[in-house]
């Protein structure tokens, strides 16, 4: 399986606290990649390198071939990024926030509405696309922004807490769609979530990380063997204990 | 075409239902306020009106004075009643203001060779300028005083000519010059005249500041606090033109609410512009407009364009500021806080250049208003006006070099990991590091 994302060595230094120390890892073509870690373990941090937002201190992450640090606009057109609570723009209706974005992304009008329509589909908000994103509840506005993140079919989509404010329905829906796009579709995604039944029933391979520091990444039957835990949830908390700075 | 959709976004904020009818509504309100303050101008400046006076001497003599007050074209009603309580008595008549000629009172003017005392009672109601001025009592007892002075002069043997000569021994013909430039009017009436013509311009630059500051502080606030911004900048799209398409936007929404506002003022401030000066000051009725022409001090098209570059800069500015200050903010209640800063620097150029001439204030206070570069606009109007170029084009200088260091550092901010990690709340984050440990 071919690498879309090539995260090397990467390290971010903010004037006292070393966020991200040395971390590596990959993510191949149609693969679902979660980062957990407790809050504060650099996740974010790591994340928004690989999105091109914030400059790495040392190290490099190459999407796709692009280097972040010589081509991030490149990277910024293979990939999709989903903040943790991202809001959307509450003056437009979700139509309009789905028709702007897509104008950033697509080259040609046709490609744009190939876009819009996708993400309408994807979304099921069906009639409310019409309304104003001020009337959406939280859940509406997760789908909305979701359908927004795939509707690109980006080679690698980067969601933070994905299901966060969906109900059971709509986050097993969320979920399905995820598992569809990367096995059927070939997308790549870099997941991080708190939701440990989520990333066990969603993700290919799991990295966690703390303290800044990746500690062990793995299958999650290979991580529950590893650890001889029952599920994720006891590997996780092993995996932090056990590096816990004192 | 990504620019494009950028602005178009950019502009929907900005342009919504609730800027359309703030906007209309401000407009149709100084309309108004113009159409009323000019016709309460013109019921204080007309000199008719009702005086009531309570004749107690009711003589030959007091009918006089009474009948020249009515000649000046006053309306008077002559009333009757008597209270120690003067109160009680303005009610019992029911009337606000009163003249009370005493018993007495032909006696003591024509035969003790005293100063005869006359009551004038006003009812106060409100400490406004124009409701006092509305007292016609005044100007009745002035007339009544006039009278008895030429009764007087007469009463001693001097001719009608005497009397005049002694009413006014000088004629004083006033002559203004600007420059090389001269007109018959006082300096007082002109100085007058242009505060009131240059009161549009100060306010005008403070709306304009004020908006234009919180239209892009609040777009940029709200990206970053709805976390809108990280999806923006991790999209196929520049950050140069993210920031450039805010920049832009707001621009031109300053820009067509300074116009309307402008347009707004120019109706508000047309009454006084066009209104005649009294005869009396000058000689001959003349408009507001003529002298400022006679003078060199009407501002012409390329003074208006002046006056306009130096707005322009101003707005360029404020948006550099509030580009710096906008990243600044994390939370809604710090996106107020940060508008403090500019509130500040608008308001002290606005409230001090109201009240003196900037220029001619001590070296220290004017250096020190002059390194606020919103002073540069406040005072434009009067630089053009004046001649004072020097001033005008050194102001529109330090503003244009301002303008550049702050994009300067703007451009530092959003260009690099700053916009993300820079914050104004350092309580929080030292609460944040207490909590970590």
């Amino acid at each position: 399986m071919a690498n879309v994302l090539e995260v090397k060595e990467l390290s971010k230094q903010y004037s006292k606290v070393l966020a991200a120390n040395k971390i590596s890892f990959t993510i191949g073509k149609g693969e679902i990649f979660a980062l957990i870690g407790p809050n504060g373990a650099g996740k974010t941090t790591t994340i928004r390198m690989i999105s091109t937002l914030i400059k790495p201190t040392a190290g490099n992450v190459l999407v796709d071939g692009h280097s972040i640090i010589s081509e991030p606009d490149k990277v910024r057109e293979c990939i999709t990024y989903l903040p943790d609570e991202a809001g959307a723009y509450k003056t437009m209706t979700g139509k309009g926030y789905l028709k702007f974005m897509a104008g950033i992304f697509a080259d040609t009008k046709n490609q744009a509405d190939e876009f819009v329509n996708r993400a309408s589909e994807m979304s099921s908000l069906g009639e409310r696309l019409d309304e104003k994103i001020a009337s959406y509840s939280r859940g509406m506005i997760r789908k909305l922004l979701l359908s927004r993140a795939v509707m690109t079919r980006p080679k690698l989509a980067i969601l933070d807490e994905p299901t966060s404010g969906l109900d059971v329905i709509n986050a097993l829906e969320i979920r399905k769609m995820i598992k569809k796009l990367a096995h059927e579709d070939g997308m790549s995604f870099l997941l991080s979530s708190h939701n440990m039944l989520e990333i066990e029933y969603v993700s290919d391979r799991v990295g966690i990380i703390s303290g800044g520091i990746l500690h062990t990444v793995g299958r999650i039957d290979e991580l529950k063997e590893r650890y001889n835990a029952a599920n994720l949830e006891e590997v996780f908390e092993m995996v932090v204990n056990e590096n816990e700075v004192p | 075409m990504k620019f494009l959709n950028l602005l178009k976004k950019e502009l929907r904020e900005l342009i919504n239902k609730q800027m359309i009818i703030g906007l209309v509504i401000t407009f149709a309100m100084l309309l108004a306020i113009g159409q009323i303050t000019s016709s309460v101008m013109d019921d204080v400046g007309s000199d008719t009106g009702t005086v009531n006076i309570c004749d107690h001497d009711k003589t030959d003599y007091t009918k006089q004075l009474i009948k020249a007050v009515s000649d000046a074209g006053f309306e008077v009603k002559e009333l009757e009643g008597d209270s120690s309580d003067r109160a009680q008595l303005l009610q019992d008549l029911d009337v606000e203001n009163l003249i009370i000629i005493p018993e007495g009172f032909t006696k003591e003017v024509t035969e003790s060779g005293k100063s005869g005392v006359i009551e004038k009672i006003s009812s106060m109601q409100s400490s406004s300028a124009l409701a006092s001025l509305n007292d016609k009592s005044s100007a009745a007892v002035e007339i009544m005083e006039n009278t008895t002075k030429q009764y007087i002069m007469t009463k001693n043997g001097l001719t009608a000519e005497e009397t005049a000569l002694i009413d006014s021994p000088l004629s004083i013909n006033e002559v203004t010059v600007v420059k090389d430039k001269s007109a018959a009017i006082s300096s007082e009436t002109i100085s007058s005249l242009i505060s009131t013509q240059s009161m549009v311009i100060p306010i005008v630059v403070f709306i304009l500041v004020m908006f234009t500051s919180q239209m892009i502080i609040t777009a940029i606030s709200t990206e970053k606090i709805d976390r809108t911004l990280e999806t923006l900048l991790s999209a196929p799209v520049s950050r140069i033109s993210v920031l450039f398409s805010k920049m832009l936007a707001a621009a031109i929404v300053a820009l067509i609410n300074a116009a309307i506002y402008m347009l707004g003022f120019k109706g508000y401030m047309g009454s006084f512009l066009e209104g005649e000066i009294d005869a009396s000051v000058i000689g001959e009725a003349l408009t507001v407009n003529d002298i400022m022409k006679d003078l060199g001090l009407k501002i012409g098209v390329s003074g208006y364009v002046l006056v306009g570059l130096q707005m322009f800069m101003t707005i360029l500015v404020c948006l550099a500021v509030s580009l710096i200050l906008g990243a600044l903010v994390n939370d809604a209640k710090s996106a107020q806080t940060v508008l403090m800063p500019i509130m500040v620097c608008a308001m002290i150029p606005y409230l001090v250049s109201m009240i003196y001439d900037i220029n001619l204030l001590s070296p220290a206070v004017r250096t020190l208003l002059y390194a606020i570069p919103f002073t540069h606009t406040f005072t434009a109007m009067n630089n053009i006006m004046f001649g004072n170029m020097t001033l005008y084009w050194g102001g529109l200088a330090y503003q244009v070099v301002l303008f550049i260091i702050c994009m300067f550092f703007a451009l530092k901010i959003f260009t690099s990991d700053k916009i993300f990690t820079i914050s104004l709340n350092f309580g929080q984050k030292r609460k944040l590091k207490k909590a970590n440990k």
